[in-house]
């Protein structure tokens, strides 16, 4: 084993382990200075990542932890996801609520290199226990932590009864794909969306999902496929014809993931990679703010605009009336639920967090298709 | 295939049907049908958790008063599971599979309870028989991987549910020395929302 390989490795260990560390600093500081630690310690996170996914570990040595490229990229996107969380939102005062988001992420990357999907659905379920048992410890929300330990706790079991059931059966795919839909809160079908500290925990664990959802293909077959593009495009169909525009706005917060979930299900594994970079950088409950919705509605240029272009060019060569179905749902979408047009205009936004989220979006809008083309996907 | 094997899910329709009081019976039985088939590690850690998971809510849930909430749903949500279970079994039919899935006809009934009920108790009650569901067919297909994965998911749900109960509900007796049941352990932080 070369010192370079040796290197590799403890840079791909070093990439798991960190957001660790950096939960452990964010805690035990002194809430004034934990802010900038926090950033540093995500932007740091975010070099290791791309570092990682630049020269993985390769070789006998490190057999089970290399996968493949798009899983790598996942958790850079991961990665960005925690940085942007850290930089807009302020000082907590709380010490295991702002280390929230680091755990989480650490997590969910865990899961997401777990040799077996089996794994990583236990520790993604670990992840939304402790991510519950912070953000529910105030007075009165015993109740909420319950229904979402309700939900989580439904969609591994379905996902667990599925991966028990023979390979390749129509009972085991349908039965995983409701759970990987429940897992990502996909509108219509999950309710995770409630409180402002829902998205320290639901970004990285239904972007994880996303990614544990491409390694499950495997073992789910066609019907598998074919659920999660149907329940992808009737997510689309329901934001785009919802009768109040609450409604519309609420569904439209997880469109970036209904289609990284039809992505996957047309086995467009680039693409659904673009849309996690949109959901991980413009997801959750960041739907008031003008370039979020920009990023939200695919308007070029950006990850999720090139992602469609992708997916569409994918989608015909699977079936070209499912194609045209979702360039109609996504038209009529984005057209009926895009909130404030006077906001999305604006493209450069005022805040950091915002430009931040705004470069890493088209850089990989670029670079992306780009590295497709190369050849390293 | 065993008698024991088609009691587990009947015994799941109770729990939809009447409650947490037959989740107790229902990892009796679902141990029963795991050291039926044989001795070997997996069956036993299997079946110690499948008890553990079903004795533990009811002996906690003494502690608590009964719990009041108003059930709006009706009498056919026990039918409806029946009807569950019985489109998983010709799915699998279909499929071309012999072995009865009692494990996931379990899980179906547990589902149903969890998504019809509305009292908290019960829904505790059928996301534990879910657990055990998987915990069956982990032990029948000899998977101890999606064996350990739903303990886990056990666990989370017992401590969770366990603590989110004892902030929400009344107790039967208002002050009592701590420690002296030994079930203190289960509500790390609790107590702060009753």
């Amino acid at each position: 084993m070369s010192a370079g390989m040796e290197a590799t490795v403890f840079l791909a260990a070093l990439a798991f382990v960190w957001p660790f560390i950096g939960a452990l600093v964010v805690a035990a500081l002194p809430a004034p200075h934990s802010r900038e630690v926090a950033i540093w310690m995500a932007a740091i996170g975010c070099g290791l990542a791309v570092v990682v996914f630049m020269f993985p570990s390769v070789g006998n040595g490190a057999s089970g932890w290399d996968d493949d490229p798009v899983q790598r990229a996942g958790r850079v996107m991961l990665a960005f996801g925690l940085l942007l969380l850290v930089l807009e939102n302020g000082i907590q005062p709380d010490r295991l609520l702002r280390s929230l988001p680091h755990v989480c992420t650490a997590l969910a990357g865990l899961a997401c290199v777990a040799p077996q999907p089996a794994v990583g659905l236990g520790i993604l379920e670990l992840a939304l226990a402790w991510g519950v048992f912070v953000f529910t410890r105030p007075a009165g929300q015993a109740k909420t932590g319950w229904g979402l330990i309700r939900t989580g706790s439904v969609g591994t079991v379905l996902v667990l009864s599925g991966l028990l059931l023979p390979q390749g059966s129509t009972v085991s795919g349908l039965m995983m794909a409701c759970g990987l839909v429940i897992l990502t809160g996909l509108a219509p079908f999950g309710q995770f969306w409630r409180d402002e500290n829902d998205s320290f925990l639901f970004l990285p664990f239904a972007g994880a999902s996303i990614l544990l959802a491409m390694r499950l293909r495997g073992h789910g077959g066609a019907a598998f496929e074919m659920a999660l593009v149907a329940a992808g495009l009737i997510s689309v169909w329901l934001t785009a014809a919802a009768g109040r525009a609450g409604d519309r706005q609420r569904l439209f917060r997880t469109f970036p993931s209904a289609l990284a979930l039809m992505a996957v299900g047309v086995e467009a594994d680039v693409a659904a990679l673009l849309f996690l970079c949109g959901w991980c950088l413009a997801g959750g409950n960041r739907s008031g703010r003008g370039w979020a919705i920009n990023v939200l509605a695919c308007f070029p240029p950006g990850a999720p605009f090139v992602g469609c272009l992708l997916l569409l060019s994918v989608m015909t060569d699977w079936a070209w009336p499912v194609a045209v179905l979702t360039v109609c749902g996504i038209l009529a979408a984005v057209l009926r639920a895009v909130p404030d047009r006077e906001a999305a205009r604006l493209f450069w936004p005022d805040d950091m967090a915002g430009r931040v989220a705004c470069s890493v979006l088209t850089v990989m809008g670029f670079l992306v298709p780009l590295a497709m083309m190369l050849g390293a996907f | 295939m065993t008698l024991v094997a088609i009691l587990v899910p009947m015994v799941a329709l109770c729990v939809v049907a009447r409650g947490v009081g037959f989740l107790l019976p229902a990892g009796v039985v679902t141990a029963l049908a795991m050291l039926v088939d044989g001795l070997a590690p997996v069956q036993e850690v299997g079946a110690m958790l499948a008890l553990l998971f079903a004795a533990l809510p009811p002996f906690f849930l003494t502690r608590y008063q009964h719990d009041a909430t108003h059930e709006r749903t009706g009498a056919a949500v026990p039918f409806f599971a029946l009807a569950l279970m019985v489109l998983l079994l010709l799915a699998c039919n279909h499929a071309g599979s012999t072995v009865f899935p009692a494990g996931l006809c379990t899980m179906v009934a547990g589902l149903v309870a969890v998504v019809c009920r509305q009292s908290m108790v019960w829904q505790w009650a059928g996301l534990l028989t879910c657990i055990e569901g998987v915990l069956l067919s982990a032990v029948l297909g000899h998977q101890p991987v999606v064996l350990g994965v739903a303990a886990l998911a056990g666990a989370v749900v017992l401590l969770l549910g366990g603590m989110c109960i004892h902030r929400i509900m009344p107790r039967v007796v208002p002050v009592r020395a701590a420690g002296q049941r030994g079930r203190r352990t289960e509500q790390p932080g609790g107590g702060a929302g009753a």
